[in-house]
Formats: C-alpha cells, structure tokens, sequence
C-alpha cells in the first residue's frame, strides 16, 4: 500500500544512524561554528521543524494553519553552502544537502528573502543585462568604488571572485559563426547555462568545436537559467517557474531523443536530479523525460571513449618537452551526479599531460555562498585544502624541475574562479584542455585556433 | 521505623494520584503521596499523548465524551505549557461505514463538541501524508498533550500547596481498625525501595490512586475491586507524519489514532485484556495490526521507519457487584448494558468514565475511597471528584480550586514542535547536546538529575526525553552516565537553585539557569542558602538523589536494556541498523558487557530485563 | 578493462583493493559512502570472544578451533592470518601508521618506531609459533573496560593492561565524548592504579565544537599543541603513564605525540631511565571515543593515501541498483546516479559491503533478510521472531547478526547446494557466515584477513 506521497528527500531523513560521518567530513563545519554540521542541521533539526512532516512541504509560503505556529525555529541552517559532501559520504543514503535546501526555502517562506540573495538568484537577468554593454558593465561591477558599495549595501562579498561579461556572447558568436557549423544527422543539443552564455562563452565554443570533431550537430536551442541559484537561496517558487520553461523549450528535442549535454556541472545536475527533487516534479513526465536525457559532457565523451568513437588525434597542451603538470579538481556539483570522475578518463588520453588529482573535498565557493560577505572568509577556509593542494603540486615540480604548474582544471564556472581567486593561477575547464589537444583551441587566449 | 502523619495519603504518583494530591493540598489538607517508582511510571507514561476532545466517544460512551470536551477546555487553561494545540481531524475512510459520520456529527452536536467538517482536499493540503481517499473530514479541539510535563507540572503545584510527594516508596501495607462491619484504614507501611526502609504513615483517609493497581491497594484492605486491564500497545515513528491528531471517523477500535507528540507520531492502540498490571508482553500480530491500520490513514506508514513501541495498561473499572454504588453520575445517557461478571468482559467495551469508589459504601470499610477508570483527559475531574468524597467522609466542606488554578509554567504558552530547536539554536547550545536526537543539553541532564531521584536513567528520561529519540540512547547513555558519575564526583558541583519543573524541557532556561548558579557559586553566602523549598522532590532529606550514581555501570546496563526492550518488537530495517551501531558502540568500543559488575541491582533492573517483548521467541 | 571491482570501501575493502594491486591487478573500489573504518577504535581487534564469551579470548590462534567449523577464521587458518595481519603492518607501517602487538615482552617504543619490525618473519610457509603469535592484549574502553586487542597503533601502545605503571586518566572538561572519573573508577574496580584529571579545554580554543575530530585539528597545530602539552605536565605524577582522549591530531599525531612523551619524561626522571635494560616506555597513550573515531579516521586515511600510490581509484557515492550476469558470471553492476545507472565492468568482483551496519545486508519488516546488491543466499534466519534474544548485552549475540554469505574456503559466496553462485565474485568481511564481528570482537581481524585472503584468490585465479 505504498501509495502516499512520502517523498524520497523527506523521508530519506529516516536512514539516519547519527554515525556523524557527514560531520566528520563536512567542510564548513570545520571551519566555522556558525555551522554546527550536517547532522545536527538535517535528519536531526528536521524532526523538530514545524512543517517538519518528513516529505516534501510547502514551499510557497506557510500552509494556514488555524495555530500560530508558523515559525522557523532554526536559521543555522543556511549555514550549509549546499556542496553536498554529506550526501557523497553517507553510508545510508540520507539527502542531507536537499534537506537542508528544502529548510532554507522554509525560512524565506517564513522571513523573505534580502535583495541580496534575489539578485544573487539572477544570474541570468545579471547576465542579460551587462552583456548589452560589457565593458561598461564589466567597470561599474569591478571596480574597488563599487565592490566597497556592493559589500556595504548588498552585502556582496568584496574580494569574492565576479566573472567579467564577455565582449560576445555564447549566442553572438554562434549566430556569427552560422556557416562554419556542422551539419550532421547525428545531433545533440547543447546546454550552455548562464555563466557560458555571458562570461564565458569560450567554454561553450570548446564544447561545440569538440562534439563537432566527433561528427555531431551541436543543436542550441533557446533556454533560461536552470533556476539553481534560486533553489540554492530558498526561492523556490521563481525555480521552478525556470525550470517548467527549460523543461517545455527543451521538449521536442528530449522526446526526438537528442542527448542534452552541458558543460556547467550545476546546470546539468539541476536539470537532471536537483529540480525534480526539491520541486517534487519526479513524476512530471517532461521533466522526467529531460532528466534521463541530460549528461555531463565528460559523462557523454567517456561512453564514445568506451565505445571506442573517441577520434585519436589527440596532441600534448603544452608547447614544450616538459610534462605538464594539471591539477585537477572534480567539483562537488560533479560528485553529486554520482558518475565518478569521467574528465579523468578522458584527460588521461592527452598525451605528455601529468593529470594531479585533487580529493579536496571542496573549493568553498559553492555557487553563490561565498559572494555573501558573511560567508566570504568561511568559503576561503574552505578552499584552503585545494588552494594548499595545488600548491603542493607547484613546490613539488619545483624540486624536480621537471615542470611548473601553470593552470589547474575544474568542470564548474564558479569553482574555476574561486581556484583563480585562492591561488592566483588560471583555471580551466577539462573541454578547454581536449578542445586544445585535438588542435581546435588556444588555451591561452581562450577562444577557437585559428581556422575554427 | 520512621513515622510521619498527615490528613490525606494518595496512593499513585500517575496523572491521577499527583491532580488528587494537587487538589487535597489546594483546599488546605496535609497531603502526602506515596509512588513505587517514579513519578508517571505507570499509564501515564505509557499513553500516546491524545488530549481529547471527546468525540471519539460520542456514539459509544456519552459519559466519557462530556467528561473530555469539559476537561479538555479545564487543561488547556491549567496545564497550556502541556499541551501542543494540534487540532484534530476525525476522517472517514473507504473502509469505514458510510453512516457513521453523519451520526457523529449529530452527537457531536447533541453533545456540545465544537465540529466542523472541512473539505477533504483543504485537510490534505494541510496534511499531505493522509490516505488521499478519505471522503469526509471532520475537525475538533483535540490536541497533544505531554504527560510526563503535566504530571511534573502538578506535583509542582501541589508541592508548593504544602504536599509532600515520595516517589520510590512503595506501599506494603494499609493499617485498619476495628472489626468487621466498622473497619477503618489508619494509614499505611510504605517501603523506601531505594534505601529499604520502611516508613510507617497515619493517615486520616487514604485515597487509592493507583491506576492499574487499584486492585492490589484495595485488597490490601481486604475490599475487593475488580479491575479491567487494557493493554495497548502503540508504536512510535521516527519523525511527525502529520501535525495534526489524526482520528477514523468510526466505532474506536484498534490502531485508529495517530497522535503528533514532540518529534514524533504516535500511533495507537491495540485493546487486549491482561491479567496484570506489568503483564506488558508486545506480540508480533499486535505490531503488524498497528502498521496495518496506520496505513489506512497515513499510507506508507507501515514503511516508515518505527523508532519503539510500548504497551500501557488502562485501568478500566466496571462496576459489576448487585450492592455497589453505580459508577460516577453518567448524566442523560442511555443505561449501560453489562455482561455477567462471569463472562469475559472485552476491554473495549468498558467504559472510559471514571469511577469512584467510597468504599465507606460500598464495603463498609472508612478511611479509603479507590478513584480510578478515566481517561488522562480526565485526570483533574477524577482527583476533583475523589477530594470531594474526601471532603464528605472527612465531614468538612472546602471547595475544588484545581480548574482555576493554573500549574506552573503556563505563562509560556503552548508549547510547540520547533521549541527546543528554536532555543538551542538562540543560544547556540548545539556542541552543549548530549542527547542529539532530542536536543538535550547537558545542563537540562545536571538540573534533573540534582532535583529528581535518579534510580535509573530511565527517570531522567522521563523528565528531558534523554535517549527517546532515533538512536535510543546509542550515544547518550555513555554521556549520560559520564556526566552524573562526574556530578557526583565533584562534591562542589554548583547547585541549580530551584528545580523548576515548569522549565524542565528548556535547553534555554537550563543554560541560563547554570550560567547564574556559577556567578552565584563563586560568592561564599549565596552558596550557602538553604534551598527555598524543603519539600523537594527527593525521596528524603537522607538520601542523596544521585546515590544511585554510585554504580553507574548498573545505570548503564539498565537504560540500554530498558531502551532495548522497547526497540526490540519493532527491530528491521533501518531501525535493526541504527542497533547495530549501538551495539557496535557498547560491544566493540566500550565492552560495555564485560564492565565490572557492581554489587547490588536497581528496583527496575529485573523490571527492564522481565517486561521483554519477545514472546515466542524461543531463544 | 578492470581486473577487479571491489564493492565497498571500508577496512575489508580498502584493504583487498590494495592486496589486489600489490599483486598487480587493475583495481576499483566504489561504495556506497565512506566506510565503516571511521566507526572503529582504531585498533585491530582479531578475536576478543568465543561462545558465551565470559573471558575475553588470551591467545587468538589457540581459540580458534572453538569456532563454529564454517567460521571465517576456520576457512583461512592460522597461517593465512598471520601472512595477512603482517602486510597489513607492512601498509600500515609505509603510510606512517605502525600497527604493533600488544606483547608484555615487548618493548613498545622502540619497535613500534621502526618500520623494520614488522613481522615479515610470520610469512607464508614458515612453521608458526601459535603460542607466541596469538597472544591477545588489553587496552582501556573509554568507560574503563578492558578491551581485547591484537594490534594497536603506537598512539594507544601505551595503554596496555599489561604495564603496571599507574595510570592517570585526563580528559579536557566539557568533552562530551570522555569521562575520565568513570574510566579511572572502573579501572580501580578491577584492582589498577588509576586517577583522573581534568584538562581546562576552555582555555585551549575558543570553538564551541568539542568533538573528538575536532579537537584533533585543532591539535593538529603547532601553538594548541604548545599549550595542551603543558596542561598534560602538570596534570601528570612521576612514574604514571597519561591516558587521554584519542585527539591528538590527524596528520601528524605521531610527532606530537613524542612531544608529549618528551614532555613527560623531562619532568620525571624515572620515566627516561631505562629499565631493566628497556628503552623508556612511551609515557602518553590515546584512548579511542564514540564515533567518528579519528584512530578510525587516520586509519581510513593511511588506507586511502596508499591505494593512491597505487593508482586505486576510491570513488564513493554510489550505490549499486543492479547487476547482469549469465553463464554463471557477473559482466557488470550498475550503479544509481542522478540519471541513468552508471556501468561498472570488471573481470572479478569483491562483495565487502559490510553486514546489517554497513549495509551489506538488510532485513525488513515482513522477516526477510536480504543481500542487497546480488541478492546471494543467507544464512540468516527468515523468521523475526527468531533474529533476537530478550538481553540487549546477552553475550551469546543476536542471531540475526550471526546470519550472513556462506562462502567456501577460496571466499567465493555459496547457493543452497554449496556450488559457487557465481565464477568470478568473491565476498569478504562482515558480510560473512557463522560470524558477529561485532560480538566476538573480531570486526578489523576479520576485514583484513578475509579482504586480503579474497584479494589472493582473485589474483591467483588471473
């Protein structure tokens, strides 16, 4: 009679032992007691929570109940940056991060939510709008005048790592570059998010230039924002509002059985699992339908790799004899999709390349947690584990001269800038690297080789 | 032997015996109340927590239903910090008879039961998690209520009304005089089981308060009172599956009540005659009916992750005896048909009004009056009614006050789910937790555990939820006993000034309360101040409350037993492996079962290791 | 192509992970979530009871024709123990963890700080002295028990039972994780010098968070390190050997440690001189706490950093929803994700995923007791009323937890008919038959000894 609406992340809290393994490896708590833990802040306080039936509750502001019980009773919670290491690391299966993200919606249901996490929310509209005049956007975000006011009226963290606007976006180029695309009967559609369409539309070009090298039509149809950075502040609501859109732009290709492949590991893991869970939409047929057909774009290149499909001209990165010494990072947005480490797979295929991978549980930054200016130093003490990893690796090909460590990988947007930002090398994302090895794009100057 | 004297002697430390001890004292009498165990050890703290509104009884016993909604209304008044105000739905399932709702409402009206029947898609909005087939529902003033709190609560008020209450004494005898046709009770022989001293009581009249065990007191007079036992067992769930009191719209029968109470729901109960009031075994078709039932109004309960189940037993009384006074004023109901006391009396069909008994006459013996049937809902009306009979044998006329009168810790309100959260998190107590599944502080464990007799930790339990929560103790009894053996230890440990029971779920109150007794430990005459009040809850001026602590390997092996035989009947799943860990814990960690053996038992720890739920086990 | 999958990432499997690589396999090991290592005492227990287990068990490799015959000790012997249990020191010894015995005759400083020692001389096809070999020792249980211990890392060396010098127990006040009153108490009961001491925590950080892990960071620093140490001088008498909560940090405790101990003994000259021609005993020792333990912890950890060397991927996350065999073979398990299910193909596969606790096996309400990734055949009984005893500490255990994969003498899982159910699955640990780890405390002994025998099956069979 297993009917009822018991919902997975809900009642998932009854797996619990309080073996306190999430504890032990949770990065924020470690640094900070403004976090007292998974733990404590998931399966435990959601017993005491008033809306705390264990299933999915009502997000869009408090059920009228006759009692004037109404209230939160917990705000440690948002606390939790969401990088979801608890989930990774709990041997009973408990949904400590979705947990957590259902509680913090529950508190803006309850108490609202600052105009700082709102504009947070809106990357893309942020996006949309610096990307009509970059170089104007780029100086009135950038500069120290204006970081000081975002800090002091926002509560925008100052030194935290803003992308700048690209002078083209994902789009532009795409619509300029019409005629040298690839037209094939094999398609795949491409989901670029926010960050590529309007910072970093050259991570983007890279994932096309290489599917296209594979012999795929790369099919970009209009999108929006995969409404991660809403669920991640609570607005839960305006999410799913995003998510429905992506959900009906994206049909006719889901169902014509095009694979949805993303560059942005948030994005992807929004699309594919984050969504439909913490909306309770699992059983909406369409986004079931685009669930199954989302991949990580490494997750897509390893079954090619597999399947024998990967083409073999792949060519060292580096200009000279020295090995080349990558340090990569697999972000926590990629271990929640639970496919293990495919870039590794694929990276390993480049030849002269001295792949250094990284078990730094986290980079800190957790998409938009470390921009809060009271969450600013917490996501640096985070990070402190992989920025004193890479340079580890620095001091290591120092000694045997061999090599220096001049980038480090990672497949998400905010945690390559958060590496930037702790340890002043520049970060790239692994397509970059194979869009490089396959003689398709500079890895120095970001953008297609020449005669791509 | 010691010897003390007083007017009234209650026997029973349950809801009943601690509201008639509150009652006696209030109308001036010198009151002494004598309890075996502890306080709420028997029914009280084994029932599932409904605060009725009556209408579960409204076609089947009108008496009991009028005494409820009555009650109901008196509690929220006097005891509000008890109760949670959870409303509560009556819904009709599938399987229920289509034309009993309509005869409820009826009597619901006829009756003066405030109902409203709501549409069944608004009640499933508000509680997502109900059978979505249920076709009519129907909301009323139940709510939840802390049994362990209130009867606290009340032993407060009636300490500070002058009562002297004695938990772990236990009563061996009743003293008569006087031949046959004009024997009166004098008073009673209790033993201190901790101490295993007897102490000798005068008494002018001794009220029989003992629930389940009337029976024994009164045959301790040579009256016989024959009482009905209804075991019922229920079973608690891991976490809330609705915030509201969940009832069937039906005839009450087994597994139809689903009761919000702190972190969890409970679900109840089975109705199963037993010979005894300990006779308390847990079948394996009783578990499975509740589950079974339980997914008739929450599907997928059967699912869920069952943290304990309990039994408790209802001590029902039907009059059955040609020359007995007829149970309590059953108003304008329909006269009850009665079985012949020969044949075997279902105890669902028993009554739940209350029954006094002035065995003056009925027995024609003086100086005792049995007060039991009744419903916890009912407790104050029963002590009400027993104070008043009392009062007439006595010969003096002093009127109840208990409805006016509010226990302490009322000016906090209602209580609510998120309310210890809400004060840890205030007061960021969250690394002062010791038990982390039901948020207990360390200095909530040091406040009860200097205030309260701990004989065991099961005691403690009863006052802050020590151990209630999912792990059942894993992590807590090793804290636990680490931090009484540590109070004990240190001879200079700062005393909390005033056990205030009213306060004693709060993490908040407690933290602040320490915080203070230190700043006032430090200055040499405060910490010489007598406690303000001299009839603290302990046993005796003697007897230190934490001499138990003194073998706390014993306090170890009986809460894990006590907390075992509880999780045991309901042992799969997820619940099997969070027991695996505690094992892993106790066994393999801290050979707990190879600790040094101290050299005396509790008075519960055969209790803990009899009261085992594995019938036919075999093993 | 992998040669091996190993399911499970706790001591059983991480440990036949690195045996398999040794021995030149193609490894992976993926779980379900982090292992079960970071529940234990840090120390490795090989067999502390049998039966009705009154006295804890004086020399393992003489008790063990006292096992049930299927028992997993009876299957491997004496010798493949002994081969196990010395790579095990040989791993644990690389990554900077030495595991030692705890023998009276031994001395305790010195040999557990030379990686030299451990004992390769109990290799394969050497006649083994049982007497010798098998003696067990005890250590203190954080309530002041005494624990049967085979192997402990130095940090806990000093606790022995067998030292008779008196032992000061000191706690940093305000841990909820460590009583040192109760453990000195129970300590005196069973007739040891014992007294307890209390450290002023408050005065050493000013986090609120005072769990063992992480008071072991914070110990992890050179100016906490500086001041603890000092507190644990005054705190200790001449002649006495200092037990503390198991905290004294993560990446390097074994440095500190010495600190400590140099600490000690350059207030008390008697702890420096040598004795009856000894060098000085270590004066300091760690007792482990409730979980997380962080002697688990460093244990999970020197497991992880050598498989790396090895080039072992550990990924963990990922729980198996499915598998396809035929022919008597398994061709691959599919794990779940946030999509599709995630092929996993190897030539052979190692069950290690722990029983009831580690999930290897799950019982549910209607009686059935199931294997959860291949659904093997139990020995577990299908009755509930038959899973357990009415005492919670009944010493003769819970069936339930006895019930597990039979297995033939290779390790490979066993059907109804006593054939291999499949050619190329092996299983290992606590999901075991005719076993409670848990109860015998028995649970790292049987890991390594089962994780390493299987692993050897494997590899010969390549």
């Amino acid at each position: 009679m297993q009917t009822a609406p018991m919902h997975s992340v809900g009642t998932s809290l009854n797996a619990c032992i309080k073996c306190n393994i999430c504890t032990s490896y949770c990065p924020v708590s470690e640094v900070t007691d403004s976090f007292p833990g998974p733990k404590y802040a998931a399966p435990q306080s959601e017993r005491f929570r008033d809306f705390g039936h264990p299933h999915y509750e009502d997000a869009y502001g408090p059920i009228s109940r006759p009692l004037a019980v109404g209230q939160m009773p917990d705000a440690s919670v948002d606390y939790c940056s969401g990088c979801r290491v608890c989930n990774e690391v709990c041997p009973t299966g408990v949904r400590i991060a979705e947990i957590n993200a259902r509680a913090r919606a529950r508190i803006v249901a309850a108490h609202g939510l600052s105009l700082r996490n709102r504009l947070l929310g809106r990357n893309e509209l942020l996006g949309r709008v610096g990307s009509i005049a970059p170089a104007i956007a780029n100086f009135i975000l950038h500069n120290p005048v204006s970081r000081k006011l975002a800090a002091a009226l926002f509560g925008v963290a100052e030194k935290a790592p803003l992308p700048r606007w690209h002078h083209e976006t994902l789009n532009r180029w795409l619509a300029r570059t019409r005629a040298q695309r690839l037209r094939s009967e094999r398609k795949v559609v491409y989901f670029h998010g926010c960050a590529t369409q309007y910072y970093e539309p050259y991570v983007g070009m890279a994932a096309i230039l290489v599917l296209e090298h594979l012999g795929y039509e790369v099919v970009v149809p209009p999108q929006n924002c995969c409404g991660l950075p809403m669920l991640s502040n609570g607005e839960f609501g305006a999410a799913e509002d995003h998510h429905r859109r992506n959900v009906d732009r994206l049909a006719e290709y889901v169902d014509a059985g095009y694979p949805v492949i993303g560059t942005s590991t948030s994005c992807t893991l929004t699309l594919k699992e984050e969504a439909p869970e913490l909306l309770d939409l699992e059983r909406d047929p369409g986004t079931r339908a685009l669930k199954l057909a989302t991949w990580d774009i490494f997750e897509w290149l390893r079954e090619r790799l597999d399947q024998g499909q990967l083409p073999s001209d792949l060519r060292p990165v580096n200009q000279t004899d020295q090995p080349f010494i990558l340090p990569y990072h697999a972000p926590c947005q990629l271990r929640a999709h639970r496919i293990g480490k495919p870039a590794l797979d694929l990276l390993a295929q480049i030849p002269g390349l001295d792949l250094r991978e990284s078990h730094a549980r986290c980079c800190g930054i957790a998409g938009t947690y470390g921009y809060k200016t009271e969450k600013y130093q917490i996501a640096m003490d985070v990070g402190a584990e992989l920025f004193d990893y890479v340079a580890a690796q620095a001091d290591e090909s120092d000694l045997s001269s061999n090599g220096s460590v001049s980038l480090t990988a990672c497949d998400s947007e905010t945690c390559r800038w958060q590496l930037e930002h702790g340890t002043g090398l520049p970060s790239r994302h692994p397509i970059e690297l194979l869009a490089a090895a396959y003689g398709l794009y500079d890895l120095q100057a970001r953008r297609p080789a020449a005669g791509n | 032997m010691k010897r003390m004297q007083t007017e009234i002697l209650v026997i029973g430390g349950g809801a009943t015996g601690t509201g008639v001890a509150w009652d006696a004292a209030l109308r001036g009498f010198r009151t002494i109340l004598v309890e075996k165990r502890d306080l709420t050890h028997g029914t009280t703290g084994r029932y599932h927590g409904l605060l009725h509104s009556g209408a579960r009884y409204v076609l089947k016993d009108a008496d009991s239903a009028v005494e409820c909604i009555s009650e109901n209304r008196i509690l929220r008044r006097t005891h509000t910090h008890c109760i949670e105000d959870t409303s509560g739905f009556f819904v009709a399932t599938p399987e229920d008879e289509d034309d009993y709702p309509d005869r409820f409402v009826a009597a619901c009206r006829r009756l003066n039961i405030p109902c409203t029947e709501i549409p069944a898609q608004a009640a499933l909005r508000r509680e997502p998690l109900l059978n979505p087939r249920i076709s009519r529902v129907f909301e009323l003033p139940d709510a939840a209520a802390d049994s362990f709190l209130a009867t606290h609560a009340t032993a407060q008020a009636a300490r500070q009304a002058g009562a002297k209450l004695l938990p772990y004494h236990e009563l061996t005898r009743l003293h008569l005089s006087g031949g046959d046709g004009n024997r009166t009770v004098t008073g009673a022989t209790v033993l201190d089981t901790v101490s295993g001293e007897d102490l000798r009581i005068d008494a002018d009249l001794v009220i029989n308060a003992a629930g389940a065990w009337s029976g024994q007191v009164a045959a301790l007079a040579g009256v016989e009172v024959k009482m009905i036992l209804g075991k019922g067992v229920m079973l608690a769930t891991n976490a809330r599956l609705t915030n509201t009191v969940i009832n069937r719209c039906k005839m009450p029968g087994d597994g139809d009540i689903l009761v919000p109470i702190h972190t969890v729901s409970v679900i109840g109960t089975t109705d199963e005659r037993v010979a005894a009031p300990e006779d308390l075994p847990i079948e394996q078709w009783e578990i499975d009916l509740m589950l079974t039932e339980g997914d008739k109004l929450v599907p997928g309960l059967s699912s869920s992750r069952i943290l304990r189940a309990w039994a408790g037993v209802r001590p029902l009384y039907q009059e059955t005896q040609q020359s007995g006074e007829p149970t309590h004023d059953s108003g304008d109901s329909q006269p009850q048909e009665l079985p012949e006391q020969a044949s075997p009396l279902d105890s669902r069909d028993a009554t739940r009004a209350l029954a006094l008994l002035n065995h003056q006459q009925r027995d024609g013996v003086r100086g005792l009056i049995t007060i039991t049937g009744g419903k916890w809902t009912t407790f104050r009306l029963m002590a009400e009614s027993a104070v008043d009979a009392a009062c007439e044998q006595l010969g003096v006329s002093r009127p109840c006050r208990t409805a006016e009168t509010a226990v302490p810790g009322v000016e906090q309100g209602h209580y609510w789910l998120g309310h210890r959260l809400n004060e840890v998190e205030d007061e960021e107590l969250q690394s002062e937790l010791i038990c982390e599944c039901e948020l207990v502080t360390r200095s909530m464990l040091e406040g009860a555990a200097q205030r309260n007799p701990t004989v065991t930790l099961d005691d403690l339990r009863r006052d802050v939820r020590l151990g209630m929560g999912p792990c059942q103790g894993g992590f807590c009894t090793y804290r636990a006993v680490g931090i009484l053996h540590e109070l004990r230890a240190g001879d200079s440990s700062p005393v909390a000034a005033e056990w205030n029971v009213a306060h004693m779920q709060s993490p908040a109150h407690h933290h602040r309360d320490r915080s203070e007794t230190e700043v006032h430990a430090a200055g040499a005459e405060l910490a010489s101040d007598p406690a303000p009040d001299d009839d603290s809850p302990q046993r005796s001026a003697a007897v230190d409350p934490l001499s138990a602590v003194s073998q706390p390997n014993l306090l170890l092996r009986d809460f894990l037993q006590e907390r075992w035989k509880g999780v045991a009947p309901i042992l799969w799943g997820q619940q099997l492996r969070q027991e695996r860990l505690d094992e892993l814990i106790y066994l393999s960690i801290l050979n707990a079962d190879h600790l040094p053996v101290d050299d005396r038992e509790s008075p519960l720890s055969s209790f803990y290791r009899s009261d085992s739920s594995l019938s036919g086990s075999g093993l | 192509m992998l040669d091996l999958l190993v399911i499970g990432a706790g001591l059983t499997g991480l440990f036949a992970a690195y045996t398999a690589a040794r021995a030149g396999l193609r490894v992976r090991v993926i779980a379900h979530g982090a292992g079960a290592t970071h529940w234990h005492a840090g120390t490795i227990d090989l067999l502390g009871y049998v039966q009705n287990g009154e006295e804890a068990v004086a020399n393992w490799a003489q008790a063990l024709p006292e096992l049930p015959p299927a028992h997993p000790y009876r299957l491997l012997g004496v010798e493949t123990i002994a081969t196990a249990l010395g790579e095990f020191q040989r791993l644990t010894a690389a990554a900077g963890l030495p595991y030692e015995r705890l023998d009276p005759d031994k001395d305790i400083l010195a040999s557990s700080a030379s990686e030299k020692r451990t004992s390769q001389k109990e290799g394969p096809g050497q006649q083994v002295d049982q007497v010798k070999l098998g003696r067990n020792g005890q250590l203190i249980s954080p309530v002041g028990a005494a624990r049967p211990v085979y192997l402990a890392p130095t940090a806990q060396q000093a606790g022995t039972l067998h030292d008779d010098r008196p032992v000061a127990i000191a706690g940093l006040a305000g841990m909820p994780d460590f009583y040192p009153e109760l453990i000195a108490e129970n300590l005196q009961k069973q007739g040891r010098p014992a007294r307890s001491a209390s450290l002023p925590l408050r005065q050493l950080t000013d986090r609120r968070d005072h769990s063992p892990l992480q008071l072991a960071r914070l110990l992890d620093q050179p100016a906490a390190q500086a001041q603890f140490a000092e507190m644990v001088v005054d705190v200790t008498a001449a002649g006495e050997r200092v037990g503390l909560p198991a905290v004294l940090g993560l990446n390097a405790h074994l440095r500190f440690l010495t600190k400590l101990h140099e600490a000690i003994a350059s207030r008390d000259p008697r702890t420096s001189q040598p004795d009856g021609g000894r060098e000085a005993r270590l004066a300091v020792f760690e007792i482990p706490t409730l979980p997380p333990s962080v002697p688990g912890l460093r244990l999970d950890a020197a497991l992880r950093t050598q498989l790396q060397r090895l080039g072992v991927r550990v990924e963990i996350g990922m729980e198996v929803c499915a598998f396809h065999a035929s022919g008597g073979r398994i061709h691959w398990v599919e794990t779940e994700t946030g999509s599709r299910p995630l092929r996993h193909t190897a030539r052979n596969y190692l069950l290690a995923t722990g029983g009831i606790l580690g999930g290897g096996i799950w019982a549910d309400r209607r009686g059935r007791v199931k294997e959860t990734v291949f659904d093997l055949p139990l020995t577990a009984p299908q009755t509930r009323s038959q899973w357990l005893r009415p005492l919670f500490l009944d010493r003769r255990g819970h069936p339930i937890f006895q019930g597990g994969v039979p297995v033939d003498n290779f390790l490979r899982p066993l059907d109804q008919a006593g054939a291999p159910v499949y050619d190329n699955l092996w299983a290992a640990g606590a999901i075991l038959a005719h076993t409670d780890p848990i109860r015998e405390r028995s649970r790292e002994g049987i890991a390594i000894t089962t994780g390493y025998a299987a692993a050897n099956a494997v590899a010969s069979g390549q």
